[in-house]
Formats: structure tokens, C-alpha cells, sequence
């Protein structure tokens, strides 16, 4: 749940036609999967990260490359929703402020939760999750204008494009591959599959509202028109008090995707502090901002480029959240049926 | 060379106590004894030595005490009267009749040095080898009054003085049981200031007391003046604008702090007490919310959440929408707001800035000037000046609606530290607004929750029931429950004995 959804309706839109939310569900079922065969993964070890399984397994030298891997993916990751979220500030509020600016400008609470620990961030996402919700209330108004006919008729292009657009709503399920790094610092282990179910689950709501509210709002091809149909259907809002109230929720939008961007920076560092062997993650979380920062100013980044970025992670996020876990379970299961028999 | 010398005497960078003279034992002969008093308190014109005879032994005697911080009715007449004319009939040496409850011997000079610097006297008899002190210290002290800052409506009109004893006498009236233990400790070099650590001993954390313990052990200074600055050396974030330890000046207070499982220190000569661990809403509550009617009560927490959040955003939104997103607001609103601004030269901003300004330097002179000009001031300086700087076109009236209400709404807020730190967060939060506008705000909330969740008091979360998330302490925070369904300690304080009270109520609506 973050910059993805802003999007999500045009995108599924441009390529699925509205039976994209058919997307979503399908992407939520291998979401929800992927997510479960890594929490059985974990369950061999249970008190160390994916980090410490890899070493265990495989040895010094796979876990340390493991580890570079996974900074650099959590750190593209958290990199592309950055700039991606300092790219609609610029576009929906402040058009007039550089982009550097705000990045600057977020790194400051960016930096102060997420040095902390595990637990400071956990506190904040609920924290935010719960004052969010009223922003759904808000969001079924402007539905007094939808039309359900949008949505018919069902299945009209057939399977193909719903298939092939599953990697595009991939992008917004990823992110339950922490659960690799978060499990050891799970107090109720054996509720950490419901858990992540739930966790899926909420976020196939919410992505189902968003987009088949967009869809039966605007009418197939007038969706593909506009960037970001989640935000430019609130427009027509309007209250006695209140005007282009847009501008208001997206402001608060920033902190769901707040939420999103700071396990990734936080993954980041702890990466990274764990390849240096130290538990220390300001610093690494400091250097992480300034070179953030730095890229943003020497290359100004863009919409299409951030896409074009976007398109990368997906692929690996595909691979790393769904393949790998696949082929590590295989792996631990193998090796754990040869260890039995070696002791039989 | 001399002259040189003289002035190369640096102040010494080190701490020196003259602590380590006279560490030998009392002498049997009288006069040695009163020599060595003598230079111990040389310059110490309230010193009187009395010389006597006692009646019982036929002894030379000398009783020594401090003028002043010693009560003279009870040493005439409990100490100096009995030794004088009474005779008993059983002629032992060891006790002289003396008709007091306190009575200490001792034979070292530091013991005796410290009980007459407390206000008791000390008693040499000649040919013995021990001293005697009689507990008749009277500090100068002030009755028990109202309290000042913490008023209440319905609550007892009693507050803390600054007699230790007294205080914590004032917490026992409202506690008798023998579970409330107190720990006294003794911090301060030269002040030696006494505190006292009460607690419920069958209920609090022990892990949160001795953390406490260990904080008040750790500190090294001349003198705790007030309670404030002991809680600044023990709380647990010194930069941040909240408080993280809680002081009150009012006895129901605190005792009903100490039944939910948290720790009260009473500093001796300081009217306030410090409660501790606390969490951010226990400044939101005050006793009247519990001898009112739960409706009501629960009714104006919540007013006082939303001046909080008034009085730290109010400006901020303001600011944010004038100066970066006009369109916000609906057009007949706008219309008059411009009309308003038209005539003023500043960006919203600057403007803002010396109204809030000037509000601070009214509350601060209103609060330092003596009651009767304070009012004057805040007269002359709210109306007056308000209205004239409407005139005379510098600030517009919206504005100084907005700066008026702000004042108002963090003045609910009922702890005047937490108001105070409320009023401080304002001023970042106006300058986040007029450079970023919303987005500001935004980034502004999320700095302050961010630092809201790392908070945390004697070890335990500071944001407790909201973040951390604990649904079952949420029957007292913004609302407050018929009493009978808070029946459990807040989860916050950590207790060991949870549950405070019997769920079943003795008359309801069905019954």
C-alpha cells in the first residue's frame, strides 16, 4: 500500500482493460502463497533472518552476497517510492519546489523513525494505519457519481491480458519479504502465517476499493487518461467547508507511503550494518539519505524514468519474492529429508 | 612576585568538599568537646551552646543547637526543663529523663555535625563519651494551602508544601495501607536534599523502581533545588520538548498515581512531586475528571485533545493555506479572508510570527508581574494593542482570531509543562508551513510522531494506549468510563497486580 495505488486503476486499466481487478485478486492469491512458503522457510530457523539461514545453509560467503543482494534490491526498492512519492508532491502540491528540496525535506522525519529498531517502526505503521481510516469514508463519496456498467462486460479479451498484467499489481503486493527479516523478532511465531494473511489481505481490499471504484467512476477509456485516477477522482468533491479537498488527503497520504518507504530504507540498513558487523544503523541510514539525495541532484529523476525503474524492480522483485523462496523451500526441504536419513 | 601569585589562584575546576576534618571520636572531657564544636561551626553566630547542670547526676552539661531551625518551646520544655529540675529515684547514668519521642546516641563528630545542621540539638555530658540528640527540628515552614496551579472544582482544596514530611504525610491520608513503602535517599552534596520514594509495594514494577532508584543514585551535585531539576536529571530524553516525568502539586493526585502503580518521589523543599513513569495522556487528566459525571468528563478530554492539536496546528494550517493552497478554502470564505488581508504589507508568516510573539511575552509578563498589574497587562496587551494592530493594518482580524484561539486551546491543556511544550512545537510548525504548505504540516505531524513513539518515561513507552496500540487501556484516555468499568490498572505502568477493583456495581439501570 503506497505510491503503487495512486496508479494502480491506469495501469490495469491500459493493459487489462476493467477486468483488471481480476488482476488484483490473482496477484494477492501468489502474494499470499509466496508469503506463507516464507514463513515456513523461516520456521527451520527460527531465531535468525533469512541472513543467518543463508550462512547456515550455504556458508559464509553465499550469506555475505546474499546480503549484498538484498541491500541493493531493498534499497532500489525504497529508492524508486521515494523519489516516486517526492515526484507527486511536486506534481499535485508544491509544483514549484525542486524535487532535491523535498527530498530533503523528507529525509528529516524518514531519518528519525527509521534508525531506531524494529519496534519504533512497527509502533508507527499501526499507529498511521488506524488514523488512515478514515480516509476510506472519504474515498466512497465521490462513488454516488459510479456506474456499475463499467465493469461489463466480464472477461470480454478473455484470460491472456489479465494474466500478463499480474506483474504490474505484483509491484504493489511486494513487501511481505520482510517477512524474512522480520520473523526472529516475532514474540507469537506460530501466528505469524495468519498474520501475514491478513496483512495480504487488507492490502487486496484496499487495492480492490481504489480500483474498482476508479473504474466504475470514469468509463474505460476515459481512465486511461488521467496519471493518477485515485487522486483526480476526489476532485469532485466538495464541501461547505471545505474545497479541492485532493490536496488535503493527498497530504495525508503521505503517510501510508511513509509506511511503505520506511521498512524498505530500514531493510536497507540493516543490511548493510549487518555486512559491516555492527548493529549501528544511523549512520548507514544517514549515508543512505545523503546519497539519495546526491543522485536526486545530480540526476534529476523523472516520471518515465522512475517507471522505466519500476518496470526493473518488478522483475526482481518477482524473482526475489516469489522464485527464490520457492526454490530455497525446496532446497531446505531436500536437505532436511537427507539430514534425517543420515541420522536414521 | 606576591602580587602575581595572588591573582594566578584559579577558581578550582574540581569539586572539593571540606568533608574529611574531624573524623575522630567525643572525648570524655567537656571542654574538648565544645572546642572541637566550636571550630566545626566557627562563623556561626546562630549557634548556642547552653551550659548546665543535671539534676539526676550532678553532671557539668552543654546542650548545643542551631537558633532558628530549632522548635525553643520543645527544648525548653521537654529538654532543658526535665534535665534541669527533675530527680527520679532510680539514680542510673544511662538514661536521663528527658520527655521526647526522637532520641539518638552517638560518638562520631559527622553524625553530630549533621543532626545540629538538621535542627536537633545535641547534648555533651561531661566524663561520657557519647553525645545525645534530641530530634527538635522546626524548619521554617509554610501552612497547607490551596493549591495554585492545578485548581479543581470539586476536588479537596489541599497542595503540597514544602516540608517533606508534611507531603508525604498528605499521600499517606490517602493511603492507608502498610504496601505503601518509602525509600528515603539523601542526593545533593551539599544540599543534601531529602527525597522520598513511595510506591505501592504489591503492585509497582520492580524492574521501573530500581531503574529510578538507579537514576536518583547516579546523580552527583551541590543541591537539588527544586523537584524540576531532579526530574530533568533522571528523565529519559533531555532534547525533547515533551515532559517525561509528571508534576503535580496536588496530594489526590498523586495517590491516585501511586493506586494505579506508579511511582511518586516527594522532594523535600519542593511543593511539587514527581510521578513517574508516566504516559503522554496522564497530562490530559486531572481529578476533577472523576468526580464528575463520566460524560462530562469524557466530553472535555477530548476538548483538550483537540486543543492540542489546535494549539500546535491551528497557525500552521493557516499559514499553509493563505500563503499555498487558497483553493482550498470555499470562495465566500476566501473573499472575506482577502478582504482582510488586503490592506496588510507582510506575508502570512510575519505576520503570524509577531502576533504569536507578542501573545507569548503577554502570558510570560501576565505570569511574573504580581496579580493585580498582570491583569493590567493582560488587558492593555490583548485588547489594546490587538485592536490597534488590526487599525493600524500590521496584522489582519482573521489572524488574530486564529492567535486567540490558539492561546485558548493550549491553555485547556491542564499540565502547564505539557502547554508549554505545545506552545513551542507551534513555532516549527508555522515555519514547516509557510515554506512547504500542507506537505509541511504533513512531514511536521510525522516528525512529532516519529518522536512521539520513540518517547519513553523511567523505560516504558510514553505514547502507551495509542502507540503502542493497548485497546484495554483506551476506557481511560480520550474517554473516560463509568468507574466501575475501569476496574484494571493501565497496562502502561507495568504493575504486577493488574486488576484494581471489583467489576460488579452495587445499583445499575436494569437493577
Amino acid at each position: 500500500m503506497g505510491v503503487g495505488v495512486l496508479t494502480l486503476p491506469r495501469e490495469l486499466a491500459e493493459q487489462a482493460g476493467t477486468d483488471g481487478w481480476m488482476v488484483i485478486i490473482i496477484s494477492w492469491f501468489l502474494a499470499t502463497m509466496a508469503s506463507l512458503i516464507i514463513i515456513q522457510i523461516m520456521k527451520k530457523y527460527p531465531n535468525g533472518t533469512i541472513l543467518d539461514l543463508l550462512t547456515h545453509y550455504f556458508g559464509k560467503w553465499i550469506g555475505r552476497v546474499a546480503t549484498i543482494i538484498f541491500a541493493l534490491y531493498f534499497a532500489l526498492l525504497a529508492n524508486v517510492i521515494f523519489i516516486r512519492e517526492a515526484l507527486f508532491i511536486q506534481a499535485w502540491i508544491l509544483p514549484r519546489t525542486e524535487v532535491y528540496v523535498l527530498i530533503l525535506l523528507l529525509s528529516i522525519p524518514s531519518y528519525q523513525i527509521a534508525r531506531k529498531n524494529i519496534n519504533i517502526l512497527g509502533r508507527y505503521s499501526e499507529f498511521v494505519f488506524f488514523m488512515t481510516l478514515w480516509t476510506i469514508i472519504i474515498y466512497l463519496i465521490p462513488l454516488k457519481y459510479a456506474h456499475w456498467l463499467h465493469l461489463f462486460p466480464v472477461l470480454k479479451e478473455g484470460w491472456l491480458p489479465i494474466l500478463t498484467t499480474v506483474k504490474t499489481s505484483i509491484f504493489s503486493f511486494l513487501g511481505f519479504e520482510i517477512a524474512f527479516f522480520l520473523y526472529p523478532f516475532l514474540q507469537k511465531k506460530e501466528k505469524a502465517s495468519m498474520g501475514v494473511v491478513i496483512a495480504n489481505t487488507l492490502s487486496l481490499l484496499a487495492f480492490l476499493m481504489v480500483t474498482i471504484g476508479a473504474f466504475i467512476f470514469y468509463s474505460p477509456d476515459e481512465i486511461t487518461i488521467y496519471n493518477e485516477p485515485t487522486i483526480e477522482m476526489l476532485k469532485v468533491l466538495e464541501f461547505k467547508f471545505i474545497e479541492r479537498l485532493e490536496i488535503v488527503f493527498f497530504s495525508f497520504y503521505l503517510f501510508v507511503i511513509s509506511t511503505t518507504v520506511l521498512p524498505f530504507m530500514f531493510m536497507t540498513v540493516f543490511c548493510t550494518s549487518q555486512l559491516v558487523g555492527k548493529q549501528d544503523y544511523s549512520k548507514h541510514l544517514a549515508c543512505f539519505l545523503l546519497i539519495e539525495f546526491a543522485v536526486v541532484v545530480l540526476f534529476p529523476p523523472s516520471f518515465d524514468e522512475n517507471t522505466h525503474l519500476q518496470q526493473v524492480i518488478e522483475k526482481a522483485g518477482i524473482i526475489l519474492a516469489f522464485a527464490f523462496p520457492l526454490c530455497l523451500w525446496g532446497y531446505v526441504w531436500v536437505h532436511g529429508l537427507f539430514k534425517r536419513r543420515a541420522i536414521k | 612576585m606576591l602580587f602575581f601569585r595572588r591573582y594566578n589562584q584559579k577558581p578550582s575546576s574540581s569539586r572539593q568538599l571540606n568533608n574529611s576534618l574531624h573524623q575522630g571520636l567525643v572525648s570524655s572531657e567537656l571542654m574538648d568537646n565544645i572546642a572541637e564544636i566550636q571550630s566545626i561551626f566557627c562563623d556561626t553566630p546562630d549557634l548556642i551552646v547552653r551550659y548546665l547542670v543535671i539534676k539526676q547526676t550532678q553532671s557539668q552539661a552543654a546542650l548545643i543547637y542551631l537558633n532558628g531551625i530549632t522548635d525553643s518551646k520543645t527544648i525548653f520544655n521537654h529538654v532543658l526543663n526535665p534535665l534541669l529540675f527533675e530527680d527520679s529515684k532510680d539514680n542510673s547514668e544511662a538514661d536521663l529523663k528527658v520527655s521526647l519521642g526522637h532520641i539518638k546516641e552517638t560518638n562520631t563528630w559527622p553524625q553530630i555535625e549533621s543532626a545540629i545542621l538538621n535542627g536537633e540539638c545535641v547534648l555533651f555530658v561531661d566524663k561520657r563519651t557519647e553525645a545525645f540528640i534530641y530530634d527538635t527540628s522546626n524548619f521554617p515552614k509554610r501552612p497547607i494551602e490551596d493549591t495554585e496551579i492545578e485548581s479543581s472544582l470539586n476536588g479537596p482544596h489541599v497542595g503540597f508544601t514544602e516540608t517533606g514530611n508534611d507531603n508525604v504525610a498528605l499521600i499517606r491520608n490517602h493511603i492507608h495501607n502498610r504496601e505503601l513503602k518509602i525509600k528515603e535517599m539523601i542526593v545533593g552534596e551539599r544540599g543534601k536534599s531529602k527525597l522520598f520514594i513511595l510506591y505501592l509495594a504489591d503492585v509497582v514494577n520492580p524492574e521501573v523502581l530500581k531503574e529510578l532508584e538507579n537514576r536518583i543514585q547516579k546523580i552527583d551535585v551541590d543541591s537539588i533545588i527544586n523537584a524540576g531539576v531532579l526530574a530533568e536529571y533522571i528523565e529519559d530524553h533531555p532534547y525533547s520538548p515533551f515532559p517525561q516525568l509528571l508534576l503535580t502539586e496536588r496530594p489526590d493526585f498523586a495517590s491516585s498515581e501511586i493506586l494505579q502503580g506508579r511511582i511518586v518521589t516527594v522532594v523535600d523543599r519542593s511543593p511539587n512531586v514527581i510521578i513517574g513513569p508516566v504516559t503522554f495522556d496522564s497530562f490530559f487528566k486531572t481529578t476533577d475528571d472523576y468526580s464528575s459525571r463520566w460524560m462530562v468528563a469524557s466530553f472535555i478530554r477530548l476538548m483538550r485533545y483537540f486543543g492540542f492539536f489546535m494549539a500546535i496546528f491551528l497557525p500552521a494550517t493557516y499559514i499553509a493555506i493563505i500563503s499555498f493552497h487558497f483553493e482550498v478554502i470555499p470562495l465566500k470564505l476566501l473573499l472575506s479572508l482577502g478582504a482582510s488581508r488586503e490592506r496588510i504589507p507582510f506575508p502570512p508568516y510575519i505576520e503570524a510570527f509577531i502576533m504569536e510573539l507578542t501573545l507569548e511575552m503577554l502570558r510570560e509578563a501576565g505570569i511574573r508581574l504580581p496579580t493585580k498589574i498582570g491583569q493590567t497587562v493582560g488587558i492593555v496587551g490583548g485588547i489594546v494593542i490587538g485592536q490597534a494592530a488590526v487599525d493600524a493594518g500590521i496584522v489582519s482580524n482573521i489572524m488574530v482570531i486564529v492567535v486567540a484561539l490558539t492561546a485558548v486551546a493550549s491553555f485547556i491543556i491542564p499540565n502547564y509543562e505539557m502547554g508549554s511544550a505545545i506552545r513551542i512545537i507551534r513555532f516549527p510548525m508555522m515555519i514547516l508551513a509557510s515554506l512547504f504548505g500542507f506537505v509541511g504540516l504533513t512531514v511536521g505531524l510525522m516528525i512529532l510522531l516519529g518522536h512521539f513513539i520513540a518517547l519513553e518515561s523511567l523505560g516504558t513507552p510514553y505514547g502507551s494506549p495509542i502507540a503502542p496500540l493497548r485497546f484495554p487501556d483506551w476506557k481511560d484516555v480520550f474517554m473516560r468510563f463509568p468507574q466501575w468499568a475501569i476496574n484494571k490498572r493501565p497496562l502502561s505502568t507495568k504493575a504486577i497486580q493488574m486488576i484494581k477493583a471489583n467489576s460488579n456495581r452495587p445499583k445499575g439501570d436494569k437493577q
